[in-house]
């Protein structure tokens, strides 16, 4: 009984679990008031990105394109990015913050975007923009590194390079959430404010979910609310949280390294555990003490949880995939609720994965037959289930697996990025103690839904 | 020239020739912007790239087919499962998609040899599956790897795979429309002509531009074998490879989107003398005409009229029902490419809306030229509209809904201006007779949501109707239909069923009546 | 007031463009020297179809242009009944004057750029 961690042994991928890192630095983007990224490459890596947040949130994201055509590609394209940046300033007179995206192609041509800021930030800005507050921000997100992971990753660490800046100390914790959804933040703000910690919060994308409204002027953008001058002040914090190693995880060591921040990167608040040990990190970071009103939220949680697991949870094989810190956060979670994460994908060729000590754990102590297989693709879960006789009893992953789920009559709870194929779900938290609520309930009333379809024990729900 | 000028593009000069208004006495000698130009960076145009208008557009649509993206796993992720393209065989394209996943070393060092690997690998995963389109991204095609020669070597070794090479870059062109051109060709030059597919009609066409958007090229095929005409080949809907490579031996290409794939039918043409017809499966009578076009090149128009009087008969008075609740609905039009003409005038006449704006993303001149001419005066042609345009034409039309993509279709919800799916359908199919009076009832429902009557309501300073529980869509739209003087007995909505592709497969249809001997 | 016969023509010709415009695919085709062939082909067999001549029909293409030009043809009558009080003669001459608005609009005045790119 043991838990092995392997790589992928095929070359290519069939049905990926990620898309490419301009992905991740454009979630990124989107986060910060007044940004409107550049993405200096081809349109479709910004049309079908803003097509994957139009339809997992169901709401319109700006982001702009340098728009490389042939001749670019063949005799250089920086003068694009020149043109672009021009062009949104012009038309978007709010915008503060630039991200200049790179991609593959702007990437192989070898344009040298931190040489045209330079250029812009000493001409353009001067002379035209003379009285804006205007920041372009390099992000070099060559799309054959990495993914959509590390992409965010190193997007917001340009941000917080380009932008932290040395000031008074202003008492403040960073909460750096990692790649999330509004319904996390909300419940991330909700126990900061329990625990009375103030927070600059990265990203504060609630926002992210904006009203329809009967005066369309008044109609909100759905964007996030993370100012500038917030993060120009993360170099003053008091402390550091970032949540998701694999997220945020690189602009946690840089603020440490540059501003002798104290951090503490994770755990991923998932599960009642895991949200113990972050509550206890806020404490231990702020010295606040953790409220009556926690305690009592999370006796909730394990009210409700404790009417599932051994009842309905126990021993019930469980897939997971996509983000890494997710799938971890996840995975021990259905330890703790008596299931048995038997097989996770994480779906990039991140080398230092293996030396994650949480995976660490699991092949220390897991008792029984567990497989982690890094630089996966969704194949090698499909192909388990189909050709090597791979028994699950519940699948947990984002809408693209969703034919796995559908084809081999395998219950699915979509939870990760993206999960269009469900309404609603960026609402809902899968952190701390409401995200440990939605989400057990959710795996249970779908397993209950299935034993129906099936008429599987569907009559032991009678009595429960 | 009556150019419009936007407000917000004041400041980008290149965009001055590219919106018009299509003013009284105006036509298309005087009336028509400019087209398929490079993007203005920056404008956030709503434009893809050539690698997906050929591998997400055309190529992948084909259903047997293992799609393999040569480049790093975006390009490829990107494209799946972003299209409602279904087939027959339990849609195989929509659920795979292969990507070689090129990464710093292989830009360095070269791609080639994990390509090949890559091919070998999809094929040993997909046993039953042997035929593969190769597509070549911006990333391999600036490191110069030469698929073709990869592709050719695999199949040497393997010689019960065929393997197609489609060398179309995202950067190659200003949008999608230059990956179609790019893959119609490649197609045509390598693969029509190597297949002697099997004929069993006297009468053979090729339906050519239509990608089975929720089951629009079954539709239309349906009606050709109810007439007895074999489709030897649909490009790309629900097509499979083999059958694609026999086109050649079509005796007519019966064209939907021009835009998409009017190339393959002109080399064809030009090459094996197969004569082009432009065909319409959206309307009722452009539909009707367009079937007896077809039926007439070969013979058939006792066929055609059976079908299409039985069809008429069925669907008329569900289609006067909706048409008699949608006169004076102002709509923009703005779809991506085809529908900017397929719709243009056949929805104002049919259903009585009024086209106050066209658009095309990613089209040609030519495509603006069909839109205007067949659009009402006074609409608003635009050429690659970018966001803020599209913003200000919605705030100064005023259209009651707009038909096109998913995202700025959610830019038109926060307008409250209701939204279509131009593209993928809300419940399509659209095509054929059934499908129009879906696309009909899409629209009413759309226009008479009771919802979207609430959400203009203002709870802080609205008068409130607190007596009223609720209302249908047929309290808000019956307003001022007189019921039994407007409304003859046998109107009435849409009887037909949430599915109605599934049940045309596995039909079967009448056998040519003559001899095949006598087959052309 | 007198209306010239040439003014009825030119005002009969802009309606027949009008059907045309709104009702048809053939004459947009993407090259000049395809619109040539396509207004030709099809117009040319409109009329004789109008003035009741005999239609060649020998090859696949005489074919593609005499569907389009039968339901035209029907279309016309059917929207247009001033057609049916015409002489032939005048019918020929409408369908010359509609022919060459044709080509005015869809060709030799056309904006479209494109129509004289040497390929495909």
């Amino acid at each position: 009984m043991s838990c092995e961690i392997k790589e992928k042994e095929r070359a290519g991928i069939i049905n990926p679990i990620f898309t490419c890192q301009p992905a991740g630095a454009q979630y990124a983007s989107i986060g910060i008031k007044d940004c409107l990224a550049v993405v200096h490459g081809g349109q479709g890596c910004v049309m079908f990105v803003r097509l994957l947040f139009a339809q997992h949130f169901k709401d319109n994201f700006d982001i702009a394109s340098s728009s490389v055509h042939e001749d670019g590609a063949v005799f250089g394209a920086v003068h694009r990015v020149e043109e672009a940046v021009d062009v949104v300033l012009m038309r978007y007179p709010h915008v503060k913050v630039i991200p200049i995206i790179t991609t593959c192609s702007t990437e192989v041509i070898g344009d040298d975007v931190d040489g045209v800021i330079r250029k812009l930030n000493q001409g353009l800005l001067k002379e035209k923009y003379a009285d804006r507050e205007v920041y372009l921000i390099p992000v070099h997100t060559p799309s054959f590194k990495g993914s959509q992971v590390t992409g965010y990753d190193v997007a917001l660490e340009a941000f917080v390079q380009t932008l932290a800046k040395k000031d008074k100390p202003n008492g403040k914790l960073n909460l750096i959430t990692g790649w999330v959804n509004p319904g996390d933040v909300t419940a991330l703000k909700h126990l900061l404010s329990e625990m009375q910690v103030e927070a600059t919060v990265l990203f504060e994308i609630e926002s992210f979910d904006s009203p329809l409204m009967p005066d369309p002027d008044h109609s909100a953008v759905s964007h996030g609310s993370t100012t500038v001058e917030e993060l120009i002040d993360t170099a003053n914090a008091l402390g550091t949280i970032a949540l998701n190693k694999y997220e945020g995880g690189k602009a946690a060591h840089y603020l440490e390294k540059e501003f002798d921040i104290p951090t503490i990167i994770g755990p991923t608040p998932i599960g009642i555990r895991n949200t113990d040990t972050f509550l206890q990190n806020l404490k231990k970071m702020t010295g606040k003490p953790i409220p009556q009103s926690l305690v009592r939220e999370r006796g909730i949680a394990i009210d409700a949880l404790t009417d599932l697991v051994h009842m309905f949870f126990a021993d019930k094989r469980v897939a997971i995939y996509g983000h890494p810190d997710l799938v971890i956060g996840l995975a021990e979670f259905c330890l703790d609720l008596e299931m048995k994460p038997v097989l996770l994908l994480l779906g990039d060729d991140n080398v230092t994965y293996q030396e994650d000590p949480r995976l660490k754990a699991f092949q220390e102590n897991v008792d029984f037959e567990m497989q982690v297989i890094c630089n996966s693709d969704l194949w090698e879960l499909e192909d388990r289930i189909k050709n090597q006789g791979l028994e699950l009893d519940l699948i947990l992953g984002h809408s693209k697996g969703r034919f796995i789920a559908i084809d081999n009559n395998i219950p699915m709870v979509r939870v990760g990025f993206p999960t269009y194929d469900r309404a609603g779900l960026y609402r809902h938290p899968v952190v701390g103690y409401a995200g440990a609520i939605w989400l057990a309930e959710e795996m249970a009333n779908t397993l209950f839904t299935d034993m129906e379809y099936k008429k599987n024990k569907e009559w032991i729900l009678n009595v429960w | 020239m009556p150019y419009h000028k936007f407000k917000c593009s004041e400041c980008i000069p290149e965009r001055e020739k590219h919106a018009v208004t299509k003013g009284p006495g105006e036509d298309l000698t005087s009336c028509l912007p400019l087209g398929y130009l490079n993007t203005i960076p920056g404008t956030i145009s709503e434009r893809g790239c050539a690698y997906c208008g050929a591998k997400h557009v055309i190529g992948a649509p084909m259903k047997d087919v293992i799609h393999m993206s040569h480049g790093p796993v975006g390009c490829t992720y990107d494209t799946w499962q972003t299209k409602r393209y279904i087939s027959d065989n339990d849609n195989f394209q929509l659920k795979y998609t292969y990507a070689t996943d090129v990464k710093e070393k292989h830009i360095i060092f070269g791609a080639e040899k994990m390509l090949k690997q890559n091919i070998i690998e999809a094929f040993q995963a997909f046993p039953y599956i042997k035929r593969m389109s190769l597509y070549q991204t911006c990333a391999t095609a600036l490191i110069g790897d030469d698929i073709g020669a990869v592709a050719q070597e695999v199949m040497e070794e393997m010689p019960d795979v065929d393997i197609f090479v489609c060398n179309s870059p995202g950067f190659a062109g200003p949008s999608q429309s230059g990956g179609h051109h790019k893959i119609n060709l490649a197609w045509l030059d390598q693969k029509v002509g190597t297949f002697e597919p099997e004929i069993t009609s006297k009468y053979v066409i090729n339906y050519v531009g239509d990608y089975n958007i929720q089951g629009d090229t079954e539709v239309m095929v349906d009606y050709f074998k109810r007439m007895g005409i074999q489709v030897l080949s649909c490009f790309t809907g629900n097509g499979s490879y083999d059958s694609l490579r026999g086109m050649h031996r079509g005796h007519l290409n019966v064209l939907e989107c021009a835009r998409s794939s009017e190339y393959i039918c002109n080399e064809l043409r030009v090459r094996y003398g197969i004569p082009r017809l432009d065909i319409e499966g959206f309307g009722f009578k452009p539909l009707s005409e367009s079937l007896m076009k077809v039926a007439m090149f070969f013979g058939l128009e006792k066929e055609a009229q059976a079908i299409i009087d039985e069809e008429i008969a069925r669907w008329k008075p569900e289609l006067d029902w909706y048409a008699k609740r949608l006169q004076g609905k102002k709509v923009c039009l703005w779809p991506g490419g085809s529908k900017l003409w397929h719709w243009a005038n056949v929805i104002h006449e049919e259903m009585g809306v009024e086209v106050v704006s066209v658009y095309t993303k990613f089209g040609h001149q030519g495509d603006m030229e069909k839109g205007i001419a067949r659009c009402q005066e006074g609409a608003l042609a635009i050429d690659d509209p970018n966001e803020l345009e599209g913003i200000e034409a919605m705030k100064t039309l005023k259209p009651d809904i707009i038909f096109t993509g998913v995202r700025p279709g959610e830019v038109a919800k926060k307008l409250r201006v209701q939204y279509l799916n131009a593209h993928a359908y809300h419940n399509g199919p659209y095509k054929g007779f059934e499908g129009w009076v879906r696309f009909a009832r899409d629209i009413y429902n759309a226009l008479y949501s009771p919802i979207h009557q609430l959400s203009g309501l203002d709870i802080s300073k609205d008068e409130i109707p607190t007596e009223v529980g609720f209302l249908t869509r047929q309290m808000i739209s019956d307003v001022n239909i007189n019921k039994e003087e407007t409304t003859p007995i046998e109107e009435r909505p849409y009887t037909g069923d949430y599915d109605c592709v599934t049940k045309l497969r596995g039909k079967t249809y009448p056998r040519s009546s003559e001899p095949l001997s006598d087959a052309v | 007031m007198e209306v010239s016969l040439e003014e009825t023509q030119k005002d009969r010709v802009e309606q027949l463009v009008d059907y045309i415009m709104k009702w048809c695919l053939w004459q947009f085709h993407s090259r000049a020297w395809d619109r040539e062939r396509q207004n030709e082909g099809i117009l040319t067999k409109t009329r004789q179809l109008l003035c009741e001549e005999p239609v060649e029909l020998e090859t696949p293409a005489d074919k593609c242009y005499w569907v389009d030009a039968v339901i035209l043809a029907r279309d016309f009558k059917a929207t247009y009944p001033w057609l049916a009080t015409m002489e032939k003669k005048d019918i020929k001459s409408l369908m010359q004057g509609l022919k060459e608005r044709m080509d005015f609009l869809t060709i030799t005045g056309s904006l479209n750029e494109e129509l004289t790119d040497p390929k495909y």
